[in-house]
């Protein structure tokens, strides 16, 4: 029986002697680790950055949303029209539950911008005060919409930067009047930048009291309600107290839809999953060719070896020791490839990550253990045909193996 | 030397290393399959989609409310200078506009004796059918919208609330309530199906000025126009923007032509493609690895073979062109391994996944089968070069 | 005899090897002429430049230094394509370690040259067909290297050098791996070709087999030691 150790060392010195051979296995498992690595990382890194953007209210948030549909699985009613109003009393009443911390009415609408000639087309979303804390919005000058009463339309507003930057210039914002639509509002606050967003870029809108949007769009409906539940082992009974208050002041008719931002972002999400493993799939397909690579040169080594075999069964190896002598071989090259391999990809992620601070561009451990127990496994699968091949040989015949002619 | 003997002998040197050469192969036949099965399901996808897209027509322009907000988003938004029926009724009277279908869109529920059912609204007029290639199974179209009245409370439904709510009866006629107002069924569309898993059939059609006061909105989400083939698009939107601002006194709206959104469709999709398609090169990349390294070996192996071509008088250039055709035999070999696996793959799929989108092509699987012999070529360059710049003398004396 | 130009001129030719930082005179200022039909042997101790002679007359290896005019051609101005051409059908070789293809059948390896040179099949087997007949390997041809005997390989490596009717065989120690008999076969064989018109220069470190050629050229340090010309008992019967 061979000490592991000397037969590390045995296979080490032949790894060493084989350079090339063994620099072509390497650099081909070295390409098909880190590709399975650095797609897992990629595909990750998209979908965080992804639901990332998307995910802008927290786990115990609920949106309310006018409409209903009896087809599940598809779209929510995103556009929000429906024969019966969300109205400005109903998101009070959504307020009054005892589970409800904070409610936010939402009223969205396009409107015209302009200051002193400078003229631009915006998002106008009508509001209230706790908005600030449901979308984590902060302020770079001034204050947020005050918590005064719903349905008192002030002629006031908070502005994105972009839209500070592009109506007012460098002349300071806070205290001016601008005009929307037909009215005019005096500002009162500017948000601080959320960098690149791929939702609602907060960069560009124009917030306003709720009633205020109301009277600036001529519309009673509310867009949207997003009501913060206390606990968040409390939603889905709020959820239920949500619709039956709705339900109760509609006429008994449920016309609303109720769902959590988890809930609308789970199919997405599960969407991105299914695509970072199906990439990452396709990329280990190059691990099976890197497979197959190893299986024809552990048979060109085994055919080169002939004598050496036959040798070390005269000098009393076992069927045993031969076949573990080759498949630690095959062992120490998908363990130096993997880890070349991981190391490369994870230099690649970091780079990305340098130039794309915005994307969270690591692979998670599994992807790490999945890419080199993938690797091990087909080096080991694919080095056993050969490595028995050496094990059974004949002693004899291997030690008068002629080479050539 | 004549080709056919160059021929000759590659397949007799692969033939005597034949375990290696087929190992080597299946390498080059799992890339080349995995590039030529992406490539089909990126180009089935391609093609799913745009079919999807153009069942609408492609002389197709939609317009939506707003200016900077793209993708059509301001549509669902409130406006302060929203896209009127007038303004539908202004485009429809311009020349080589053929049909024109404003669009008011919400959620509703539809009532019919004791049975109720939430579905999508839809806000349009008469030209609908024709627009939006929709063909009527029962009954009738809503007939165009009387100017300066309102218009007939009739509603048009779809195959499914035809099925949910009038399964033993006939729905023309019926009276129903939609949003708590009273409607008349005057024609069932035909089963369209979905569309990128939107149900097309859990809808119902109402006059677009009805759809408005239903859902207390002040203008249209959208407005599409069919424009008649006797003009381009770029034209016909030219003369429909000239129109709206001329209404409008400004570019307050969006006009998105569908050959524009199906070019950009399909160019994001083509883009996809070969995004996924040079994933699967990865493999055919380690393939590549594969031939140099068996061809490597090949070379040093048969050192003095080719130490004895040379004394034969054989030219480097000779050398050079029996290790390179070595080298793409086996990636041709490979290739057309890899062909025949994805073909039994693409089969395999036809009778487990028959709605898979997969779309065979020709000159892909050429391409494909090229793709294998470049990359024998490339792969095989530096050992070939190798083998015909070794010294022959030196050659000669190594066994 | 020398009222014709020689075949093969060599003056004062040299070939150094750079071994590390030291120069090796693998042949030193040698002078040589060879007639057509010559019969020579080239003797001499491991290292004397026996082999390298052999290389540059076979237009394998090029002077250092010298001119070698072969067959009226200054052959330093020609490229690699014209040796090679040159080479394909007017030299052949005969190794020690016979050099045939594993893969390829008797027949096939000595068709070899005349595939290289692109004939078509049916001439390469006008041409092979006697010539097995004459080594006697009719009934081996379709066998493979490793089924044949050492004697009959190296008939084999004879039969692929004479394929292309060369002027010139050179042989590189023919029965170096050869048991008595068999080499003695293989000697008789070269002779014959000898005495049918072609030129035979043969290395070896067998006294025996040097000693049966009518001129026999010593080399000690790449130099040309002694140059015997039996011009009298030319072959021995």
């Amino acid at each position: 029986m061979m000490r592991w150790l000397d037969m590390a060392q045995f296979n080490l010195r032949l790894i060493l002697k084989h350079r090339f051979r063994t620099s072509m296995v390497l650099l081909a498992l070295i390409i098909g680790v880190s590709a399975v690595n650095l797609m897992i990382g990629l595909g990750e890194g998209a979908r965080l950055f992804v639901l990332g953007e998307f995910s802008f209210l927290g786990k115990n948030t609920l949106i309310v949303m006018p409409g209903k549909k009896e087809t599940t699985g598809g779209m929510p009613p995103i556009t929000g029209a429906s024969p019966r109003d969300l109205t400005l009393q109903d998101s009070e009443a959504i307020a009054r539950l005892p589970a409800v911390k904070r409610m936010a009415p939402l009223v969205v609408g396009l409107a015209e911008l302009s200051y002193q000639g400078r003229v631009r087309e915006s998002i106008v979303v009508g509001t209230h005060a706790d908005f600030q804390f449901i979308r984590q919005l902060s302020l770079r000058q001034g204050r947020f919409l005050p918590a005064s009463e719903l349905h008192l339309a002030q002629a006031i507003a908070v502005i994105g930067p972009t839209l500070k930057r592009e109506l007012f210039g460098p002349e300071p914002a806070l205290g001016r009047w601008l005009r929307a639509g037909d009215r005019r509002f005096r500002v009162i606050g500017v948000l601080e930048s959320k960098g690149v967003a791929l939702g609602m870029d907060f960069d560009e809108v124009m917030l306003v009291p709720v009633a205020s949007a109301q009277t600036l769009f001529n519309q009673q409906g509310l867009f949207r309600v997003f009501a913060e539940v206390r606990a968040f082992g409390r939603v889905e009974a709020t959820r239920a107290q949500v619709i039956q208050v709705i339900k109760a002041r509609h006429d008994h008719e449920e016309d609303i839809t109720v769902i959590t931002q988890d809930a609308m972002l789970s199919a997405f999400n599960d969407i991105l999953k299914t695509i970072t493993l199906g990439v990452a799939g396709i990329a280990a397909i190059s691990l099976l060719v890197a497979g197959v690579l190893i299986m024809n040169v552990m048979l060109i080594s085994v055919s080169q070896r002939t004598a050496e075999i036959g040798l070390l069964q005269a000098l009393g190896a076992n069927q045993r020791v031969l076949l573990q002598l080759f498949l630690s071989e095959a062992l120490i090259l998908g363990l130096l490839g993997s880890v070349l391999g991981l190391l490369l990809s994870e230099v690649v992620l970091a780079v990305g990550r340098f130039y794309f601070p915005a994307m969270p561009l690591h692979s998670p451990l599994w992807a790490k253990v999945a890419a080199l127990g993938v690797a091990l496994t087909t080096a080991l699968l694919f080095a056993y045909l050969p490595a028995r091949r050496a094990a059974r040989m004949e002693p004899v015949a291997a030690l008068n193996e002629e080479k050539g002619v | 030397m004549k080709s056919s003997d160059l021929l000759k002998w590659v397949f007799a040197t692969l033939n005597f290393g034949r375990a290696r050469a087929l190992l080597t192969a299946i390498g080059i036949a799992i890339g080349i399959a995995a590039v030529a099965l992406l490539t089909s399901i990126g180009e089935g996808v391609r093609q799913y989609v745009l079919d999807e897209f153009a069942q609408f027509g492609t002389r197709i322009i939609a317009i939506t409310p707003g200016k900077n907000i793209t993708g059509g988003m301001g549509g669902l938004l409130g406006s302060v200078r929203p896209l009127s029926l007038a303004d539908n009724e202004a485009l429809s009277r311009l020349p080589f506009v053929e049909s024109v279908v404003p669009v008011v869109q919400g959620t509703g529920e539809i009532e019919y004796a004791e049975k109720g059912r939430h579905v999508d609204i839809f806000g349009v007029n008469s030209d609908m059918p024709a627009a939006w290639k929709f063909a009527v199974a029962q009954g009738r179209f809503l007939p165009p919208i009387p100017a300066g009245n309102r218009s007939s409370p009739y509603v048009v439904i779809g195959h499914r609330v035809k099925q949910e709510l009038f399964p033993n009866v006939s729905p023309i006629g019926q009276r129903v309530r939609i949003g708590g107002q009273r409607f008349r069924v005057i024609g069932v569309i035909e089963p369209k199906g979905d569309m990128l898993g939107y149900d097309l059939d859990d809808a119902l059609y109402i006059a677009a000025d009805l759809a408005l006061a239903m859902f207390n909105r002040d203008g249209l989400m959208e407005i599409d126009v069919v424009f008649s083939p006797a003009i381009d698009s770029v034209t016909m939107a030219a003369k429909i923007k000239r129109e709206l601002i001329k209404r409008h006194g400004r570019e307050d709206f969006t006009l998105l032509t569908q050959d524009q959104m199906l070019s950009s469709l399909n160019s994001i999709l083509s883009v996809l493609t070969l995004a996924v398609a040079l994933l699967g090169s990865i493999s055919l990349l380690v393939g590549a690895v594969g031939i140099l390294t068996t061809l490597t070996t090949g070379v040093h192996e048969r050192r003095s073979e080719i130490g004895l071509l040379r004394a034969l008088g054989a030219s480097r250039r000779q050398v050079l062109s029996l290790f390179l055709g070595e080298a793409v035999a086996l990636s041709t070999f490979g290739g057309l391994c890899g062909i025949v696996l994805m073909l039994v793959v693409v089969a395999a799929l036809d009778v487990l996944a028959p709605t898979f989108p997969l779309q065979l092509h020709l000159p892909f699987i050429l391409a494909a089968l090229a793709l294998a012999m470049l990359i024998g070529l490339l792969a095989g360059l530096v050992p070939a070069y190798r083998a015909a710049t070794l010294d022959p003398i030196a050659a000669l004396r190594s066994e | 005899m020398s009222e014709k130009a020689p075949l093969v001129q060599l003056r004062a030719v040299d070939r150094h090897f750079l071994l590390g930082d030291q120069t090796v005179k693998a042949l030193d200022q040698v002078t040589l002429d060879i007639h057509a039909g010559d019969y020579i042997s080239v003797m001499g101790p491991s290292g004397s430049g026996k082999s390298t002679l052999l290389n540059i007359l076979g237009l394998l290896d090029q002077p250092s230094g010298g001119e070698y005019v072969l067959d009226g051609q200054e052959t330093s101005g020609m490229s690699e394509v014209q040796r090679a051409a040159y080479r394909q059908r007017e030299i052949g070789f005969v190794f020690q370690a016979y050099h045939l293809i594993p893969r390829l059948s008797a027949r096939a390896n000595m068709e070899l040259p005349l595939m290289l040179a692109g004939y078509p099949a049916k001439q390469r087997a006008e041409r092979v067909e006697p010539l097995l007949q004459r080594l006697g390997l009719q009934a081996r041809a379709s066998h493979l290297p490793r089924q044949l005997s050492g004697g009959e390989r190296q008939r084999v490596a004879i039969g692929r050098a004479m394929a292309m009717h060369p002027k010139m065989l050179l042989a590189d120690e023919p029965t170096g791996n050869l048991d008595t008999r068999s080499g003695a076969e293989v000697v008789a064989l070269l002779e014959e070709l000898n005495r049918d018109g072609i030129t035979l220069i043969v290395v070896t470190h067998d006294i025996e087999l040097g000693k049966r050629a009518p001129r026999q050229i010593k080399m000690v340090d790449g130099k040309i030691a002694k140059d015997l010309i039996l011009t009298a008992k030319a072959h021995p019967a």
